[in-house]
């Protein structure tokens, strides 16, 4: 079922364009939105949260148009949203920073607000630094506590940018575990740089690049844009290609097959900087000098 | 990890003593405050139900106390009183002050011992005495017994309860000056019976 | 420890069976000695539902005595924690408004030759100072956490309004206790009010037109040039600018502006969503 959509949806800054012309619909479940920087990950995510007005285009989420200032109102009751940048006041504690957007959510009951502070507290692992400064808490507390935000209300929609930034092995674990169990019911969209995160997360992926949408599909769709391009190798491959060495002693390559090369097995990385074109920019003209 | 307001504190077991929990609750380590609540809940709620019949009003009122050793576990100095009666104090003033309602909130925070006039504590028997007291055969038990209740009272709340003069004046709902008179007089009947 | 509390001892006390002196024996006995406080019958669900009641406690913030106060007046919670976090409201800001007002009253206080001079420059600097204030409630130049609230369903007219209103409250709260310090009426102490309510107003009302700090550099501006001009120019400043007259016309003008702001609040632009 489809729980957002945009059509034709374009913003631009001064002559540069950040989006352009980007038609998608979204439903139920996570969708990870992969790309290099500038690729308009953060300016669509922006929009979708009506944190920002797209210049042209339409973008209705449940139902509701964002250009509409009563719709866009209720949209907002009914989404939450982590920004690259959360800026959360230094000076606020942990309880009370919460407490506060809380009420700028309309929890306007006393004992309920204090209830839904609680949860979200526990939610991400920070019941016992409520009443920490946030000045004092580490880059990955931040992080959880700007997640902790976004989780108020039990949205329908969130929009997190770059949830992972700064966590550890064992924090991303408990991130995925929360957010994979809130896409059973949720609409979930999420930019990363981490592709491990988008195999072990997304149900669907788009892959941006250059503000537009050059990939749409599940992350095993992403893996399989490798196919015929991932080698492993006995001996070092020329160096038009480009290698490393793997822990068993063999060479991998992504692009053209090397001497002696077999395929490999395929990552989701390996989609998508084959997406990209990544390796061939790397490896400079490497088309011209393939072997096979 | 745990809160960094001053030197590292070593973590609490079960083992730890009432002195450790309190110095690692001022170091803002929420497992040494439920040691502590666990270990001291139970007979404050106790002897709390034996001054107000009120469950809810124990019950706050004891919540209050946690929440005050939670805040003020730094202003504690192991020289000047056990941990017991430390306690205990803070937690008979706020049952005082869950009693008295928001309008008569009187009691700040804790006040230490030595915060209490030398005089005022030479004016009854110590806890001490009180503990060395034989429950069966006691002289002072039955000195105490035959005290007028009123008399009885000014000693209840100042040598047991641990109030001041003063504190133990609004919790009986005397001017100060009474409370004073009848804990003199209270220990001029004592040493009368007594000798 | 001669002796300990046995559980007939215990159901006693919780009867209030025993002897006055017995009672008594039991509560010191029990602050000294801890295998009797051990001992004391014990209910495990008690315990943790008072322990769950305690964290919720230290989780829950202390409100501030700005907050206490306003709670007392009857502002409901939810709406005092919007007031007390409005982020214009700084340590700069407040310091600026708490310094011209002194420097105002000083003046005033040392009624010598020169004091004239800085009197003046107080009630034209001391309205514009609110509107700073306001100009500064909402958006991302001074609002860190702007992402986060602008996309919350109070984002846009009610938050700036609120915020507003804490700004505005403030100043004249700031100006009533500057009044109190001045000998004689003191009217002038609270002159600069008027005219800094009548500037805020007209700001917010003019920002459902234009950007709200456009609108600030709008009304700011003029009061600047008009009071200024005059003073510049020789004019009587006092008498012609602060006088009952004027004042009377701050007030309606105030009113008039605050019937149109009201009218088209739902387009006051805080310049959110560009």
């Amino acid at each position: 079922m489809t729980t957002v959509s945009m059509r034709g949806l374009t913003k631009r800054y001064g002559g540069t364009t950040a989006i352009a012309d980007l038609t998608a619909r979204i439903g139920v479940g996570v969708t990870g939105f992969l790309g290099p920087n500038g690729a308009g990950k953060t300016t669509l995510l922006r929009c979708l949260a009506t944190a920002l007005a797209p210049d042209s285009g339409r973008l209705v989420a449940y139902g509701l148009d964002t250009a509409v200032a009563a719709e866009r109102t209720a949209l907002r009751r009914r989404l939450g949203y982590l920004p690259q940048d959360p800026g959360l006041y230094p000076n606020f504690k942990t309880a009370e920073l919460l407490d506060y957007v809380a009420v700028l959510k309309e929890l306007t009951d006393t004992g309920r607000r204090r209830a839904e502070v609680r949860r979200v507290l526990a939610e991400v692992g920070l019941t016992d630094r409520a009443t920490v400064r946030v000045r004092k808490l580490s880059g990955g507390m931040r992080q959880r506590l700007a997640l902790a935000q976004a989780l108020l209300g039990d949205p329908e929609l969130l929009i997190l940018d770059e949830p992972t930034v700064g966590l550890d092995p064992e924090q991303r674990m408990l991130f995925r575990a929360l957010v994979s169990r809130l896409g059973h019911t949720r609409t979930v969209l999420l930019s990363t740089h981490q592709t491990e995160d988008v195999g072990a997360l997304c149900e669907r992926v788009l892959v941006m690049r250059a503000g537009g949408i050059v990939f749409d599909g599940t992350p095993g769709e992403l893996a399989a844009q490798a196919e015929g391009r991932v080698w492993v190798s006995a001996e070092p491959p020329s160096d038009a290609h480009v290698y490393w060495r793997n822990a068993d002693g063999r060479y991998r390559t992504l692009g053209p097959r090397p001497i002696g090369g077999e395929p490999g097995l395929l990552s989701i990385e390996d989609g998508y900087l084959t997406l990209l074109g990544a390796e061939a920019a790397a490896a400079g003209s490497g088309d011209a000098e393939r072997v096979s | 990890m745990r809160g960094k307001r001053r030197a590292p504190v070593p973590p609490v077991t079960e083992q730890s003593s009432d002195g450790d929990l309190l110095r690692a609750i001022a170091a803002a380590q929420r497992d040494a405050l439920q040691l502590l609540h666990r270990r001291h809940a139970g007979w404050l709620r106790f002897r709390l139900s034996g001054r107000c019949a009120d469950h809810d009003v124990v019950d706050a009122a004891l919540q209050d106390t946690f929440v005050a050793i939670w805040r003020n576990a730094h202003t504690y100095r192991e020289t000047s009183a056990e941990p017991a009666a430390w306690i205990w104090t803070i937690a008979v003033r706020r049952l005082v002050s869950a009693l008295r309602g928001p309008g008569h909130r009187w009691l700040g925070g804790p006040v230490p011992l030595s915060d209490v006039p030398e005089e005022q504590l030479a004016l009854v028997p110590s806890a001490e005495d009180l503990v060395l007291l034989h429950v069966e055969h006691g002289e002072l038990g039955t000195a105490l017994d035959r005290l007028p209740s009123e008399l009885r009272a000014v000693i209840q709340v100042t040598a047991v309860d641990g109030l001041t003069v003063k504190e133990a004046a609004r919790y009986l709902g005397l001017p100060e000056g009474t409370a004073k008179t009848r804990l003199m007089r209270a220990r001029a009947r004592l040493r009368e019976l007594l000798t | 420890m001669r002796w300990h509390i046995d559980g007939d001892m215990f159901a006693a006390y919780q009867r209030g069976d025993l002897t006055p002196s017995r009672m008594m024996a039991v509560d010191t006995h029990l602050q000294a000695c801890a295998t009797c406080r051990a001992a004391v019958p014990q209910d495990p669900g008690w315990l943790d539902a008072s322990w769950s009641a305690i964290t919720e406690m230290l989780d829950t913030p202390r409100p501030r005595p700005a907050e206490r106060l306003l709670t007392l007046v009857g502002v409901p919670h939810h709406r005092v924690r919007i007031l007390v976090a409005t982020p214009a409201l700084r340590w700069s800001w407040l310091g600026a408004t708490v310094s011209v007002l002194a420097f105002g009253i000083a003046a005033a206080l040392a009624g010598q030759s020169g004091a004239h001079m800085t009197l003046l420059l107080y009630l034209v600097f001391a309205p514009i100072l609110p509107v700073l204030a306001v100009a500064t409630v909402y958006g991302p130049p001074v609002d860190p956490m702007h992402e986060i609230t602008s996309v919350t369903p109070v984002a846009g007219p009610a938050l700036v309004l609120w915020r507003s209103s804490a700004v505005v409250g403030l100043s004249v709260v700031i100006g009533m206790l500057g009044a109190a310090f001045v000998p004689g009426p003191g009217w002038w102490a609270v002159a600069w009010l008027l005219p800094a309510l009548l500037l805020c107003v007209s700001t917010l009302a003019l920002a459902t037109v234009l950007p709200l700090i456009r609108a600030a550099a709008v009304f700011g501006g003029a009061w600047l040039v008009v009071v200024g001009g005059a003073a510049v120019a020789g004019s009587p400043v006092r008498p012609l600018m602060f006088g009952p007259l004027a004042q009377a016309g701050y007030l309606a003008a105030a009113v008039v502006a605050g019937v149109v702001l009201s009218a088209r609040r739902r387009r006051l632009d805080p310049g959110e969503m560009r």
